[in-house]
């Protein structure tokens, strides 16, 4: 079944919690990804895009489902050594860093904990490879612009030598000029290291310009996954795509009046 | 478009003072509006949002706002005193605001907030409030509004939280409404919808419309008009339906560097921005594209 496949997921559901509160956030969603790919996840809130990555990364360990990384059958909860090989790169850097700790000993934990030699090298060296001088490692996330602190999340998933990154979101909540220089940078790390990336968004025209694959969700479940060949062409199949892809090319008063509202099971 | 602009700035500056001196984060802005959808569009920082609440006299101390002119319909915004102020805000010019969980009372249901937007401008009986509140929660196309008069703010979901803002700052009838990144917490197909709302408002009742936000794509298929701002300055105004056409270095560096879907995963361009955009913005509302 595993030819070259990084990521296998099968029949993947979340469901929180119980009796009228039930909440089945993921249905029954498989897709494979090959090694060195970048596969998106595409919806709108509350499609249950991001609940897959928390699945796969282990922050969500109330799953069912087959999840293989790597060749290696994934159980809810993982080992030390799983964490080595696949790192997240959160939607929110003025969230996900904390806010007393410097930038030096941001990347110094993750070293630590897995017991990596040569840290001040290592820091140094990853640190060049965002973007950031040395001059950026003694300070603090409040000292730092919003893409600046990116860089410094996508340095602190890079520095375990992953061969994984998760990316939710990893620039909406930047301006369009920041935006481009870490997509940028997250084509060239690929490049220079032979990555594998799941990308989260909701940004169908980010989407198109780094994945290769892509799916579609709506309600949980995969509407459709498609060739990013297929989404330049214009051509998705489920109406559902085709309505997300008329809504990114912008305002037009005459398409909104013909928006459905794709349900449960659309 | 309207002869008599409603809306006149002119030379506006916004400035903090700090430890440092003086920040300034709006130098010398002038524009003015007729009854048109005018987009703002800018970066973090670059003075749009602080555009749009000094038009209000929002910008609270220790801001200083100054303007050789800032003029809405005849009243000098300047000399009004907080009484007429008080008059002006929301019942001739109002203001909706980006996140509705936090400009929503979270204790009050959204349907009496909507009707006490209401009764602070009109004398009416609490019924007849009511009503008028019903009445605008279907026009921003909520299907139940019986409902959702009676839910509580955490109860409604980003988007209809959005169009509650909305029905709540149009129902005392404004002249200008300043939206100020209305919809950037939305999903794609909801903030259509929810532009097209507004969209029909200001047809239909001849309204004015500053629309604020970072989303140029989105700004040169909604709008009239379109003003571009960088560092407190404005770098260019144009007409949206020729921004693709764009002549100023900072216009062209910001259309460059948005990704598409038909782009081939190279390296995007990167905006190079040029220390002369700090010092020269367009002077004066001597607009270009009209």
């Amino acid at each position: 079944m595993s030819d070259g496949a990084m990521i296998e997921v099968e029949n993947l559901n979340v469901v929180f919690s119980k009796g009228a509160d039930r909440v089945h956030a993921v249905r029954d969603v498989s897709f494979r990804v090959p090694e060195g790919a970048t596969f998106g996840l595409v919806g709108e809130s509350g499609s249950g895009k991001s609940t897959v990555l928390r699945a796969l990364s282990g922050l969500n360990p109330d799953w069912t489902g087959q999840v293989t990384i790597a060749g290696r059958p994934q159980k809810p909860k993982r080992d030390k050594a799983f964490y080595k090989l696949v790192q997240m790169v959160f939607q929110d850097p003025y969230g996900s860093l904390h806010p007393r700790h410097t930038v030096d000993r941001i990347l110094m934990e993750p070293l630590s904990i897995h017991g990596f030699d040569n840290p001040d090298r290592r820091i140094e060296q990853v640190l060049g490879e965002v973007g950031l001088g040395p001059a950026f490692r003694f300070r603090f996330p409040h000292q730092l612009s919003g893409g600046q602190r990116q860089r410094v999340a996508v340095a602190r998933a890079l520095i375990l030598e992953p061969r994984i990154l998760l990316l939710d979101e990893p620039t909406s909540a930047l301006d369009v000029s920041v935006q481009a220089e870490v997509l940028n940078l997250l084509q060239r790390l690929k490049k220079e290291r032979g990555l594998t990336y799941i990308l989260v968004s909701h940004d169908l025209s980010v989407v198109g310009h780094m994945c290769d694959e892509l799916a579609v969700m709506n309600h949980g479940a995969v509407v459709e996954e498609l060739s990013v060949e297929r989404l330049k062409r214009h051509a998705p199949q489920h109406p559902y795509t085709r309505q997300l892809m008329v809504a990114s090319l912008g305002y037009d008063r005459e398409a909104i009046d013909k928006f459905e509202d794709f349900g449960i099971g659309g | 478009m309207s002869d008599t602009p409603l809306l006149n700035v002119e030379d506006l500056k916004v400035q903090f003072p700090t430890r440092k001196g003086l920040v300034e984060a709006v130098r010398g802005v002038s524009f003015s509006l007729g009854r048109e959808k005018l987009g703002i569009v800018g970066e973090s920082g670059s003075g749009k949002s602080m555009t749009g609440r000094s038009i209000l006299r929002l910008v609270s101390r220790p801001g200083i706002v100054t303007a050789r002119r800032l003029e809405f319909d005849g009243i000098d915004l300047q000399r009004a005193s907080e009484a007429q102020m008080r008059r002006i805000r929301g019942q001739r010019i109002s203001m909706v605001m980006q996140d509705p969980k936090f400009s929503l009372n979270p204790v009050m249901r959204v349907g009496d907030q909507i009707a006490e937007a209401y009764r602070t401008h009109q004398k009416v009986p609490p019924a007849e409030a009511k009503r008028r509140a019903l009445d605008m929660l279907s026009a921003v196309r909520i299907r139940d509004p019986e409902r959702v008069y009676r839910a509580y703010p955490h109860e409604v979901s980003g988007g209809m939280g959005q169009r509650i803002m909305i029905a709540m700052m149009l129902i005392p009838d404004p002249d200008l409404l300043i939206a100020d990144e209305p919809t950037s917490a939305l999903d794609v197909t909801v903030q259509l919808q929810v532009l097209a709302i507004l969209d029909d408002l200001v047809t239909q009742r001849g309204m004015g419309l500053i629309f604020i936000s970072h989303d140029l794509n989105l700004v040169a298929s909604f709008c009239d008009r379109v003003i571009i701002m960088y560092a407190g300055r404005i770098m260019e105004i144009c007409d949206a339906k020729n921004l693709a056409a764009a002549q100023h270095p900072y216009t062209r560096g910001l259309l460059n560097c948005l990704p598409s879907i038909d782009g081939d995963g190279g390296a995007l361009p990167v905006l190079k921005r040029d220390p002369a955009w700090l010092e020269h913005g367009l002077e004066h509302g001597l607009e270009g594209g009209r």
